[in-house]
């Protein structure tokens, strides 16, 4: 694969997971118009000068809930990934720094959770917790914390067989001094490459949990629960079901391919695809 | 010669055949519900969706109400009231039989209303026949009642489904078969999908004239238009969507009914505490509320406003809609009037329907102009029964209520919005002294009056009942007064295509699940016996168990914590506190949790999963019903996906670097990004919808035929493939391409094949390993994933159990189900592990 596509895919994906972010800053200071004034008289208009992506079944611009919904997207997949990482790599970290009964647990935890289909589990947690943004954060985080605790450990136990952390251990220096002094930076590569596809990951779990009703609760917008609301007008206003819908996408797509884009770059190692 | 005789009377058999099934008008006759009932027993629980598929057609009372709810004769062709009002005596029909063949008579009745007075009784109307101290069979045609105080509203309470006539022989289990004397005989349940009843050919009184009753639950408002709009279903007496009535309307095969319903629809205060008991806050918020836009907004434009907790239809309403009307600036000056000159915060509490979750949007729009800053929460009609009729854990809510003449609850300060005024008490005293229509008229203004003067409630709209139905169709009776859909007289009109009658035969479900366990139950321990490496299997079984036991002590922990009382929420809002706890102890909810967890799992080696909840049968054979579905829909997704990704992954590899390959990359790039429920979404809007090529959803059963069967699984399984198929690819590609570097490729290409045959022939092969690995760990996550999917579509499948199971509170099924999907994963990933054993020695040395 030649050097030049790589980059493009970097580029292509960095500049839309930028837009990205930026539509998501954006929404917190200015939406083209208010979403929380109902115009019910005008629902379900197509697209037009004025409302560039249409009106929804209240008579609110689409486009500046698909804004919105941005800033829900970015918001849940991101405390998720951090969550996940927070607690994932620390973890991964120990275990591959003590090794013994303390790697083997958690394995083991990880085990019990990758046993769980994701979906279901994220359901199950907000059947208890109560839907919400915060409770689809937590059910998409708790995925997310085996997922950087494998890496992790995989990837600093590599590590560790490296000669000059075996001359750091030669020259007597603690377990945790080497693990934060050379495991560490070794490690930001992988975790960053992993973050953004667990991001990616993170955006379509929470527009599925919007889209069931188990995620953000209005009047917060989210684009799974505009797919759900749509859905029901689709012999109506066909058009609805398509906006939403193209924000996951081009967003998730955009991020998969920053993903994609940044470990060719980071990691020069591994092959491009596996 | 002899094969020309068989071709003959082939013939003459069709030809005899086909005029018969041409001629007949449509006699069979599919009826939507929003809500499946959860078991079949009208006298044990609250839910309208039994009532409405039994009461009338497969069980029958002493008396029934007619459509302007006066008590007419049934099973008692005529009674006497002693002059006292404490004798009630019955003269029963005479040639009644049981659909069992038990015969009907006195002992019937004492034997009926006796089971629904005793103590392990969970019937909802307990209370109201209690009244009743005595049942005594004078003769086998007659039978007295003696009550403890005259009670008007008896023969009332005996026309409701709750005191149906039940037979001694069956009585034990109506909640999975139930056996009336009515004009239908139940013939089976489909959970999640349909109840199936047929006339009973030995009816007592005029037979019916359809054939066949189909009930179909479709809650999903996208689900119902497509069922409705392409006639898979006949009728759906309550339809679900008025956002799609108008196009329904303009359909001159489908007729649509709206009528008024006895449900009042308001924004419920809890009048108890904080600034909502203060009176001036509660009248700032009517100010706000701008019923039109709500009306229009939820309902587009169906439902009428009401000022008061009363139906406009009723004979004493008074129009108090113009007592409050819309004005924002009027609501922010009461507000600061009683201190809250920047607003206040309030929680609004949203149950299921969309009714209640559009309404609520709009409400919090509106109350947030006037500074009222409401959080929206939706929950699950199992939360809202314990957390807002039950603690009182709210601060508004939006409910239809949907009892006729229910003002009484204004009068009881316990009730969920906790009003409390002397002033209506007296108003209710007055209303059981008045003597006549007109007096009691007057109390019944003053009374909705002081209820809106209160400001106790919003009161949005009067619930309206969306119908659609067949145009055909004729004679199908909604009765209003009681929760039932009485089917006896409905017929269709002209001449209709035959149907496909469906046999009831058990599904090949059970088998499917038995052979796919077996199966890799019997391909572990072959392997194992294979012994390479058994110490390092047998250190991968450890972990396996292991980790199974740990996920079924947190299975059964997170269900532990989820809220909502199962009991409390079977049998709704009228049960007694005596019949939740009857319930709850024969459901097994008493006990300590440690107790209830080693029978849980003890239950499940012995392949016993318990009994669900609310279906009230085992919920292995539940779960083997849906695995039914689930089962065939993931492997038609995985070999769709493997059929489609892999030669575009194959492809992308023989074409490395060049166009080809980029678009292919791309394309998977898409794929992988598109949500597979949006994905479906679009499916349902081009296939379904446009083209018309096959149902928008839901599942005829594999009894009803292959064909009709995979037709519905095609768009579901295309949709949960996409996203799959694009990893596949992308698998294959970068497998192959590192297979194209290996030795072997060199040889074949050096024997003179060319680099396409050498790919085709040697390389795919090679490659084909690590995909079968990613698909074998992807299979049961398909089994799962296909949640979202099987709303979308309505398939009766094991994610759609689950979720319905979790809203409903039947917890032994969510219990259950995980669990299975649990051990699905886990058995996997150790195959894979035995698979990777006997490929790679490498590992069996490592393990010893």
């Amino acid at each position: 694969m030649s050097r030049s596509r790589l980059s493009a895919t970097l580029i292509v994906g960095g500049v839309i997971s930028v837009l990205f972010v930026v539509a998501a800053l954006l929404s917190l200071v200015w939406t083209p118009y208010d979403v929380t004034a109902f115009d019910i008289g005008h629902r379900l208009q197509g697209p037009s000068a004025a409302h560039w992506l249409g009106l929804d079944h209240f008579g609110r611009d689409i486009a500046s809930m698909i804004l919105l919904g941005a800033r829900n997207a970015l918001s849940v997949s991101l405390v998720a990934v951090l969550l996940g990482a927070g607690v994932g790599a620390p973890l991964g970290l120990l275990a591959a720094a003590r090794r013994g009964w303390i790697d083997e647990l958690v394995m083991r935890a990880s085990d019990v959770v990758f046993a769980f289909p994701a979906l279901i589990l994220a359901i199950l947690i907000t059947a208890v917790l109560g839907p919400g943004a915060i409770n689809a954060v937590i059910a998409i985080g708790v995925f997310n914390v085996p997922v950087f605790a494998r890496l992790t450990r995989g990837s600093a136990l590599s590590l560790w067989t490296r000669d000059y952390v075996l001359a750091a251990r030669a020259a007597g220096k603690g377990a945790t001094r080497i693990s934060l002094e050379h495991i560490v930076p070794g490690l930001l590569s992988v975790l960053i490459v992993q973050a953004t596809l667990q991001f990616s990951l993170g955006v379509i779990a929470e527009a599925g949990l919007s889209y069931v009703g188990l995620g953000a609760q209005p009047p917060a917008a989210s684009w799974g629960k505009m797919l759900a609301d749509a859905q029901t007008l689709v012999a109506v206003a066909p058009l609805q079901a398509i906006f939403p819908g193209l924000a996951i996408v081009i967003t998730v797509l955009g991020l998969n391919l920053l993903g994609d884009g940044l470990r060719d770059r980071l990691d020069p190692r591994l092959d491009e695809d596996r | 010669m002899k094969f020309r005789a068989v071709l003959g009377l082939a013939a003459a058999c069709l030809l005899a055949l086909a005029p018969a099934a041409q001629a007949t008008p449509k006699d069979t006759l599919t009826v939507a519900l929003q809500l499946e009932p959860p078991n079949l027993d009208p006298t044990s629980g609250a839910a309208v969706a039994t009532d409405e598929v039994v009461y009338g057609n497969v069980f029958e009372g002493l008396v029934r109400l007619d459509a302007q709810g006066t008590v007419k004769p049934l099973l008692a062709t005529w009674w006497e009231v002693s002059p006292d009002g404490l004798t009630y005596t019955f003269h029963l029909r005479d040639g009644v039989r049981f659909q069992d063949g038990t015969p009907f008579d006195a002992t019937i009745v004492k034997f009926s209303l006796e089971r629904a007075l005793g103590p392990a009784s969970t019937n909802v109307q307990k209370q109201a026949l209690s009244v009743i101290r005595q049942v005594e069979a004078v003769d086998p045609r007659t039978v007295r009642l003696r009550l403890s105080s005259p009670d008007s509203n008896l023969l009332y309470t005996l026309a409701w489904g709750d005191s149906v006539m039940v037979s001694p022989k069956s009585a034990g289990s109506l909640a999975t078969a139930p056996v009336g004397t009515g004009p239908f005989r139940f013939a089976s349940w489909r959970r999640g999908d349909t109840v199936t009843l047929v006339r009973d050919d030995g009816y007592w009184g005029q037979p019916a004239k359809l054939r066949q009753v189909k009930f179909k639950f479709i809650a999903d408002p996208a689900a119902a238009y497509a069922a409705i709009k392409t006639h898979e279903v006949d009728a759906f007496p309550d339809y679900p969507a008025p956002e799609n009535l108008a196009q329904l309307r303009a359909d001159p095969a489908l007729k649509v009914v709206t009528a008024s319903s006895e449900g009042e629809v308001i924004l419920a205060i809890n009048n108890r505490a904080g600034p909502l008991a203060d009176l001036r806050v509660r009248r700032a918020l009517q100010y706000a509320l701008d019923r039109r836009a709500i009306i229009d907004g939820a309902m587009y434009g169906y439902g009428t406003p009401i000022g008061s907790h009363f139906p406009p239809q009723n004979a004493a309403y008074v129009d108090l809609t113009g007592l409050y009307p819309h004005d924002v600036a009027k609501a922010k000056v009461l507000l600061a009037e009683a201190g809250y000159p920047n607003g206040l915060d309030l929680t609004l509490k949203l149950p299921p329907p969309n009714y209640a979750r559009r309404s609520g949007e709009i409400v919090a729009a509106q109350l947030a102009q006037a500074g009222v800053r409401v959080k929206i929460e939706n929950i699950e009609w199992a939360q809202w029964l314990d957390q807002v009729y039950g603690r009182h854990a709210f601060d508004l809510t939006i409910v239809s209520h949907a009892e006729p003449m229910d003002y009484a609850i204004y009068d009881k300060a316990d009730y969920y919005f906790g009003y409390h005024s002397e002033a209506f008490h007296g108003l209710m005293e007055a209303l059981k002294g008045a003597t006549d229509e007109g007096q009691r008229a007057a109390i019944l203004g003053q009374i909705q009056r002081r209820i809106a003067e209160d400001a106790v409630n919003g009161f949005l709209f009067q619930f309206p009942r969306l119908g659609v139905f067949d145009a055909r169709l004729k004679d199908f009776w909604v009765n209003s007064p009681t929760q039932n859909i009485d089917l006896r007289a409905a017929s269709f009109d002209g001449v209709g295509g035959a149907e496909a009658i469906a046999s009831d035969k058990a599904g090949p479900a059970g088998a499917i699940v038995g052979a796919v366990l077996a199966f890799a139950l019997v391909g572990g321990l072959i392997l194992l016996a294979v012994r390479f490496g058994a110490a390092y299997l047998g250190g991968r079984a450890a972990v396996m168990v292991l980790t199974l036991l740990v996920a079924s002590i947190v299975v059964f922990a997170i269900i532990q914590v989820a809220p909502g009382d199962p009991a409390a929420y079977m049998l709704g809002l009228n049960a007694s506190p005596e019949a939740v706890a009857n319930l709850r102890q024969q459901m097994g909810l008493e006990g300590s949790a440690a107790q209830r967890y080693f029978d849980w799992l003890l239950g499940m080696l012995r392949g016993d999963l318990g009994v669900s909840y609310t279906y009230q049968t085992p919920v292995a054979a539940l779960v083997a019903e849906r695995i039914g579905v689930s089962l065939p829909l993931a492997t038609l997704a995985l070999i769709l996906s493997v059929v489609v990704g892999a030669p575009i992954g194959a492809l992308a590899a023989a074409r490395r670097g060049k166009a080809a390959d980029a678009l292919v990359m791309g394309l998977t790039q898409v794929g992988v990004a598109i949500p597979n429920f949006w994905f479906a979404v679009l499916l349902v809007m081009v296939f379904s919808i446009g083209l018309r090529w096959v149902s928008a959803g839901g599942f005829p059963g594999w009894d009803a035929g292959l064909v009709p069967a995979l037709k519905a699984l095609a768009l579901p399984a295309i949709a949960l493939a996409a996203p799959q198929a694009a990893i596949i690819a992308r698998v294959t590609r970068s497998a192959l391409i590192d297979t194209l570097a290996e030795d072997y490729m060199r040889t074949a290409r050096a024997k003179g094949l060319t680099a396409s045959q050498a790919l085709w022939r040697h390389g795919l092969p090679n490659a084909l390993i690590p995909v079968l690995t990613i698909l074998g760990l992807q299979f049961p996550f398909l089994l799962a994933g296909g949640v979202i999917i099987e709303n979308v579509f309505f398939l009766p499948g094991l994610g759609r159990l689950v979720l319905q199971a979790i809203t409903q509170r039947d917890l032994i099924v969510v219990q259950g189900v995980v669990m299975l999907l649990v051990f699905a994963v886990v058995t996997t990933n150790f195959l894979v592990d035995v698979a990777y054993v006997l490929v790679d020695p490498r590992l069996r040395r490592r393990g010893s």
